[in-house]
């Protein structure tokens, strides 16, 4: 497959994390970088893999740089322009209220992204602190905390998300992140604890013990930073659910107030008109399913490339 | 075997009154008590009998062990909004239509998600495969709202003359055909993709090549070698499905107007009809964690190899 250098640069893994694996520490820097440069040529072989990401990110752009470059006020009514079918000058037409639907849907689409990466990364970082204690611990400790998990398997997370929203009063940015990532960090808790446990039998982990260095240190330096693979991994993993979980709540009218928009928001207004003018649900909708999906693919991609030697079941 | 099954059914005791636990502690924050809204004005005498007939004078605690004494005999507690109703009554009233949809949507999804996955192990790389396995990430990542909206617009409105189908309602059985669909799609997309990698996995084991090389007829290998093994992991896929099952719920029964679970849960929730939204959470939760226990001994029994490993 040909890629051009200029998407070489685009996907190559981020050069903030690229940089902690060639600077210090001895015998570690060959080894890691290859880690790396390996899993970039098996993602890169990925055909479905290279489209997704390409998608996600075309997404992106789409989201940060129209509001900016639009020559339409997002939030002005006018009433001469209602319901527009698409044309030249609104790609997507316009809304009940005489908005740029391309320009709108860019805004909802930052919202959307915003909440469910921030939400995502929420859902990492207990998933981490749980997962890593577990597994570092062990013991009756790590016996305990998994059997609380195991309580807590497969419990909807969409009434807990709910609670939480009534127990918090309102709905904000903030409040919707606390609500989509508290009844769903548990998957990512066991991820973390499984590599962690298996990353405490290797033999660079014992060695590091037997030259003495204490715990804080063999976490914080040799477990967590291992963990890195599987949490990219697991952000990709997370983001789909979270992005349909805040969407759902929108919905039903649990979200994200007017006149701030989400996506799911969005498609909750487009819903009242779709027998006239179905195209205002279906547009945020799909700007969901494209996404989801794009992120999926990715999430595919990335455990094949990180991940080799486990397979898709 | 006995044993396992005595085991695991003994461990959902305190799984469920964990789960009850939390469910308790959640509802215990939200602000506000439901007899002192301004609305309501009530006179101190009558407020403290009120609170002394729902026992809200008394310790969490005691409130807790009074619930799940409750729950264990089947009582959920009254409705705080709506007067002679329990939330018991509303279970009743609502929970059978959830029921019934989430029934027939997995009963969709098992009759066309598997053969879609056999298809695509079968032809892997094929037109087919992809074709079946397109369409089941679509069906996982497009939202079930857009489904059940373009439903809506296709068979009950645009094409309404030919298939005659209602917007909405679960009364007749034509009603209930577009709502099964729209919710039984996700969990379809599901069973296709895991059938679909299970099988590829067992078609490489060597007792089915032991198979081939005896002669067996194609067919017989599939149905009695391939089929069934690959079957046994989607047992597991029951946990996660229930969920997605239960959030979807409250989505195609808000859209459709079925009068279940899900819907009532939102109109509870706007209401402030606390004790119904505790009760129904701790339904739903009871649900999922007795489905985990079945699914766990189920799958003992098919794979003998994961009775010690989980417990």
């Amino acid at each position: 497959m040909v890629v051009s250098p200029q998407e070489q640069r685009m996907r190559a893994p981020d050069p903030a994390h690229a940089g902690d694996f060639l600077g210090t520490g001895a015998g570690t820097p060959i080894q890691q970088s290859s880690l790396w440069r390996d899993a970039k040529r098996r993602y890169l072989r990925n055909k479905a893999a290279v489209v997704a990401a390409s998608i996600f990110l075309i997404i992106l752009a789409y989201c940060i740089i129209v509001p900016i470059i639009s020559p339409y006020d997002p939030d002005e009514v006018n009433f001469d322009e209602r319901f527009l079918p698409p044309s030249l000058e609104h790609p997507f037409g316009t809304d009940g209220f005489g908005r740029d639907l391309f320009t709108r849907v860019a805004l909802g689409g930052r919202i959307s992204i915003a909440i469910g990466f921030a939400a995502t990364l929420a859902i990492l970082v207990i998933g981490l602190t749980y997962g890593s204690i577990s597994g570092f611990v062990g013991g009756w400790l790590d016996n305990a905390m998994m059997r609380f998990l195991d309580a807590l398997y497969g419990l909807p997370y969409l009434p807990f998300a709910i609670i939480t929203l009534a127990i918090v009063g309102t709905v904000n940015f903030w409040t919707m992140v606390i609500a989509l990532s508290i009844a769903s960090w548990f998957t990512a808790a066991r991820i973390v604890r499984g590599q962690i446990i298996t990353l405490k039998q290797n033999d660079y982990v014992r060695a590091a013990t037997a030259v003495g260095a204490r715990w804080f240190r063999i976490l914080g330096r040799h477990l967590v930073p291992n963990t890195l693979g599987v949490l990219i991994i697991a952000i990709f993993l997370e983001l789909p659910g979270v992005i349909l979980g805040e969407a759902f709540l929108s919905f039903i009218g649990l979200g994200i107030n007017p006149p701030d928009a989400s996506w799911g928001s969005m498609a909750q207004e487009g819903r009242s008109v779709y027998r006239t003018h179905p195209i205002l649900i279906l547009i945020p909708s799909l700007a969901i399913a494209t996404l989801v999906l794009s992120a999926n693919f990715i999430a595919d991609g990335l455990r094949d490339a990180l991940d080799p030697r486990t397979k898709e079941t | 075997m006995v044993g396992f099954i005595i085991r695991r059914l003994l461990w959902t005791i305190p799984v469920l009154l964990l789960v009850i636990l939390m469910t308790f502690l959640m509802m215990r924050q939200i602000e506000g008590n439901p007899f002192r809204r301004s609305e309501r004005a009530v006179s101190p005498a009558v407020q403290r009998n009120l609170e002394r007939k729902f026992n809200l004078d008394e310790p969490w605690y005691v409130q807790y062990a009074l619930y799940v004494k409750g729950v264990a005999t089947g009582d959920l507690g009254p409705s705080l909004v709506l007067r002679n109703q329990s939330v018991n009554d509303i279970v009743k009233e609502h929970f059978p239509k959830s029921l019934e949809l989430g029934f027939l949507a997995m009963l969709f999804a098992i009759v066309f998600g598997i053969p879609l996955g056999v298809i695509a192990a079968l032809r892997p790389n094929t037109v087919f495969d992809y074709g079946a396995m397109f369409f089941a990430n679509v069906g996982f990542a497009v939202p079930s709202f857009l489904i059940a909206t373009l439903l809506i617009y296709f068979f009950a409105l645009q094409w309404g003359d030919i298939f005659g189908l209602p917007t909405s309602g679960w009364s007749t059985p034509q009603s209930k055909i577009l709502p099964v669909i729209a919710l039984g799609l996700g969990p379809m997309a599901y069973f296709a993709r895991l059938v679909r990698g299970t099988m590829l996995e067992t078609l490489q084991q060597d007792y089915v090549r032991t198979a081939r090389a005896k002669g067996l007829s194609s067919r017989r290998i599939l149905f009695v070698h391939v089929l069934k093994n690959s079957l046994t992991p989607a047992v597991t896929a029951a946990g996660p499905l229930l969920g997605f099952l239960i959030t979807g719920s409250f989505i195609i029964e808000f859209i459709f107007a079925i009068p279940g679970i899900g819907k009532y849960y939102i109109t509870a929730v706007s209401a402030r009809d606390y004790s119904v939204v505790m009760g129904l959470t701790v339904l739903l939760s009871v649900i999922v964690v007795l489905a985990n226990m079945v699914v766990d001994i189920l799958y003992g029994v098919l794979d003998p190899r994961t009775r010690e490993a989980r417990t």
